[in-house]
């Protein structure tokens, strides 16, 4: 996804949530390079809070399952707190099962994305969700 | 920061697959680990447990780097270990497969 000199670029900012390092640093290197968004990541649930709290990112990519608190229990959390109740969520999770997917997507999150993700299409994936064109 | 083209994302995951090939390795070891602990039927729930974790990461992450085989070997695995594989002669002899399998993929990876 190469970018045209000069064409303007609106760089978003995100906030991921995995307690995966692997996952995490691929998806924030994807996210950065392809799109040249600026990302912040939190290694568990309570991480996450703290960080959209402060950082107050334009959208969270969020890990299902993770120790402690979960990806569920976090995005109720987070739709809780005034501070972050309008960022938009994205789960992220590798169950494919689809009373899983059905679960997910009734808890109101703007979509539910799948592991492995592509890299390069991630970004693209997540703006086509969002509505950033 | 600028965003860049195919290439050098390239570049940046194969450095990103180095890094994380240790991790990667240890995920089939514990595999291994659960999969002899089967053959002899001593597989604790314990054991069980870090198999499905161990997989449930590897089919997460694989074909992220590419290894979309591996992700489908590893989902495999993971809904082996997700239920009682001791009860299924067949299954020992499956996750065997599916595990050396994986390595074989892990370590052709990290050939190229």
């Amino acid at each position: 996804m190469e970018r045209l000199k000069g064409e303007p670029r609106l760089a978003h900012r995100i906030l991921i949530v995995d307690d995966e390092d692997d996952i995490r640093e691929v998806a924030a290197l994807s996210l950065e390079t392809v799109a040249g968004w600026e990302v912040l990541t939190a290694s568990s649930g309570a991480q996450g809070l703290a960080r959209a709290a402060e950082f107050q990112p334009e959208a969270i990519l969020l890990d299902v399952m993770m120790p402690g608190m979960d990806g569920p229990s976090t995005f109720r959390a987070l739709r809780a707190n005034p501070a972050t109740a309008h960022i938009p969520v994205l789960l992220l999770t590798a169950k494919v099962q689809s009373n899983d997917q059905r679960r997910f997507a009734d808890l109101g999150v703007e979509a539910v994305l799948f592991k492995p993700f592509d890299p390069l299409t991630l970004a693209a994936q997540m703006a086509a969700v969002l509505g950033w064109s | 920061m600028e965003p860049i083209a195919q290439p050098a994302l390239d570049a940046a995951i194969q450095k990103l697959w180095e890094k994380f090939l240790p991790q990667m390795e240890e995920r089939i070891a514990t595999l291994e680990r659960a999969d002899a602990a089967l053959a002899v039927d001593a597989l604790t729930r314990e054991q069980r447990s870090a198999a499905n974790a161990a997989a449930h990461k590897l089919a997460g992450v694989l074909g992220s780097f590419g290894l979309t085989r591996g992700t489908i070997l590893a989902r495999e695995a993971e809904i082996l270990y997700s239920g009682e594989p001791g009860t299924d002669p067949a299954a020992a002899a499956q996750l065997r497969a599916i595990t050396a399998e994986l390595r074989l993929l892990i370590a052709a990876r990290k050939a190229s």
